[in-house]
């Protein structure tokens, strides 16, 4: 009994410590004033609407949805198909990929964007461009996660067989039933991917700057001038997610449900 | 020129070889199977008939026309998977009918032959269900339906049953051999069960270590074993050397043979029922559903079985003397 109140404590403590900063951020941002109480005095919709309103904050959402949704897209295009050809055709080749998947992980952001800056600088590529293709290979690892366990789970080869002999080209097996098969799966990854590059800020601050602004960027410019502001950018951030992650566990759901063959 | 031909069929991985020299001849409508122990080759030849696997060497002939360069998609070779391979992204009736939509056969034939072909298969009330909301059973009569539709020369059949419980699996194997003589189609299974093999086949390849071992009818195959490793799997005979017989039952046996075979329901207590005899002490007696299986020690081990309903009951550790009649002592090579 006296266990299960210590548990019941230290639980409790761990949630107090990882939601309160985001409930009292989130509860900033609809504050009317909030400095000598324990409660916000008031709440108001000012600082959504202000955001709403701010032109600089709807480009750079825009420029963060434009860049992160293009380094994913690129990457299924390029990354995926790669992918299903190694691990359905040539398995002994797998292990390049995993090396590679650990060799993202292995690089510090700072490390990567000063490398970047020092290799690509001098070649006149647009940063920008440079920062799109690190991101492409920087969500490999969740791509190649979901691609890969998606294709195990429904024996994807064995799949390809039976429709090739039902007369099917290879192509025709892989659009009419590979990919609608694993799209669920390939989808979550893809939204993960977007969503840890909606919120990658290091990259982009070191390699571009505020010549291509984008929501973290100018969360940071606006943590120095308004607190409300900045409060309101993460509860936009928050919800944004929190659909995203709801979006994610609901595909991943429906992906096992599809293999249970 | 028989239907389907496979002369000096080799195959191999880097350096292991996994077939070798396989020489097969098969008559159209016949129901084949290849038995045999796991990773003797049995999948890997139907897997190089599908033209899913290349050959290393060697010719397939499917009604006179060299298979070797035609694609899997173009063989029209059907093929039954273990793991039944239906796409989870359709229904039943969409997954039998892909063959036909791929060969642009149109809707109304093809709405007319799923049902047909579904209703051969006892599945019509599951038209619509998704393969995941079928049993094991059911997942396998799709996949059957969905190989048998698009009418090929052959059926290839990849252990399509040892997934299943006994009880299905029985109720399937009779279906799969009722479904095959209903439509004359050639089919070739694939399994590692003997008793499975002897119920559904016209013929039986018994393989070993990428060989084939011995071939025939099933009552061949059970009745005459060549060899102690054909004996050993198609059914519970007692193996014996030549000289351990010998002292056993006082009488010399061929010398150019070394080892000899007997059936265990071939031997009895009837003096009648044989002309030679060998004593041994019963140690064990199984019952194995309508068989009772008893082990013996003489010279050396052996086994008798007789039907359960009017086999005698042995007295463990008591001595008897067994009979068994010179036919049913099999010389092996």
């Amino acid at each position: 009994m006296k266990k299960r109140g210590f548990a019941d404590l230290f639980f409790l403590l761990l949630v107090v410590y990882l939601v309160l900063p985001v409930v009292a951020t989130m509860l900033y941002a609809f504050a009317t004033n909030w400095n000598k109480t324990i409660l916000p005095e008031g709440l108001t919709l000012t600082w959504l609407a202000a955001l709403f309103q701010d032109a600089e904050f709807i480009q750079a959402f825009g420029r963060s949805v434009l860049l992160s949704s293009g380094a994913v897209m690129i990457a299924l295009l390029v990354i995926v198909p790669a992918i299903f050809v190694i691990v359905l055709y040539f398995p002994k080749y797998e292990k390049w990929i995993q090396m590679a998947v650990v060799m993202v992980y292995s690089f510090p952001g700072i490390i990567l964007a000063v490398g970047l800056i020092r290799v690509y600088s001098k070649f006149g590529v647009p940063m920008i461009l440079v920062v799109l293709g690190a991101y492409v290979i920087g969500i490999l690892p969740y791509i190649y996660q979901g691609t890969r366990n998606s294709l195990q789970n429904v024996n994807a080869r064995q799949l390809i067989d039976a429709a090739q002999l039902l007369g099917a080209s290879k192509l025709q097996a892989f659009t009419k039933i590979l990919l609608p098969t694993v799209y669920p799966g390939l989808f979550a990854g893809a939204l993960l991917s977007f969503s840890v590059l909606f919120g990658e800020f290091v990259l982009i601050n070191l390699v571009v700057g505020s010549r291509f602004e984008t929501v973290q960027i100018y969360l940071m410019k606006k943590l120095s001038t308004s607190g409300h502001i900045a409060s309101a950018v993460v509860f936009i951030y928050i919800v944004l997610m929190g659909l995203l992650t709801y979006a994610i566990a609901t595909l991943t759901k429906r992906s096992k449900g599809a293999t249970n063959l | 020129m028989s239907y389907i031909v496979i002369e000096g069929l080799h195959k191999k991985y880097g350096s292991t070889t996994v077939l070798s020299n396989i020489n097969m001849k098969i008559e159209k409508g016949e129901f084949i199977t290849l038995l045999g122990p796991s990773g003797c080759g049995k999948s890997t030849i139907l897997r190089i008939l599908a033209g899913l696997t290349d050959a290393s060497a060697g010719k397939i002939n499917i009604e006179g026309k060299d298979m070797n360069r035609v694609q899997p998609k173009d063989r029209q070779v059907g093929m039954v998977f273990q793991s039944y391979a239906l796409f989870p992204n359709m229904t039943v009736k969409e997954n039998v009918a892909f063959g036909l939509r791929m060969q642009k056969v149109n809707t109304a034939e093809v709405d007319q032959r799923v049902q047909e072909i579904l209703e051969i298969v006892h599945l019509s009330e599951k038209a619509h269900a998704y393969p995941k909301e079928l049993s094991g059973g059911q997942q396998q009569r799709v996949a059957l339906a969905r190989a048998l539709i698009v009418r090929p020369k052959v059926l290839l059949l990849d252990e399509p049953l040892s997934a299943l419980d006994a009880q299905i699996r029985k109720k399937l194997q009779a279906d799969l051999r009722a479904i095959q003589q209903k439509l004359g189609i050639t089919m070739i299974l694939v399994t590692h069960d003997q008793e499975e093999a002897m119920a559904v086949s016209d013929r039986i390849f018994v393989m070993n270590n990428g060989m084939i071992a011995q071939s025939g009818t099933p009552t061949a195959i059970y009745t005459s074993p060549e060899s102690e490793f054909i004996a050993n799997f198609i059914g519970h005979y007692n193996v014996f050397t030549r000289q351990a017989l010998e002292k056993m039952i006082g009488e010399a046996l061929p010398k150019e043979y070394s080892k000899f075979a007997i059936r265990p329901e071939a031997i009895h207590l009837d003096q009648r029922q044989g002309d030679v005899c060998m004593t041994g002490e019963a140690k064990q007696s199984l019952m194995s559903g309508n068989v009772i299986r008893t082990t013996f020690e003489g010279e050396c081990l052996f086994t008798m079985e007789q039907l359960h309903q009017r086999g005698h009951s042995f007295e463990l550790g008591k001595q008897y003397v067994c009979y068994i009649a010179k036919e049913d002592v099999i010389a092996l090579s």
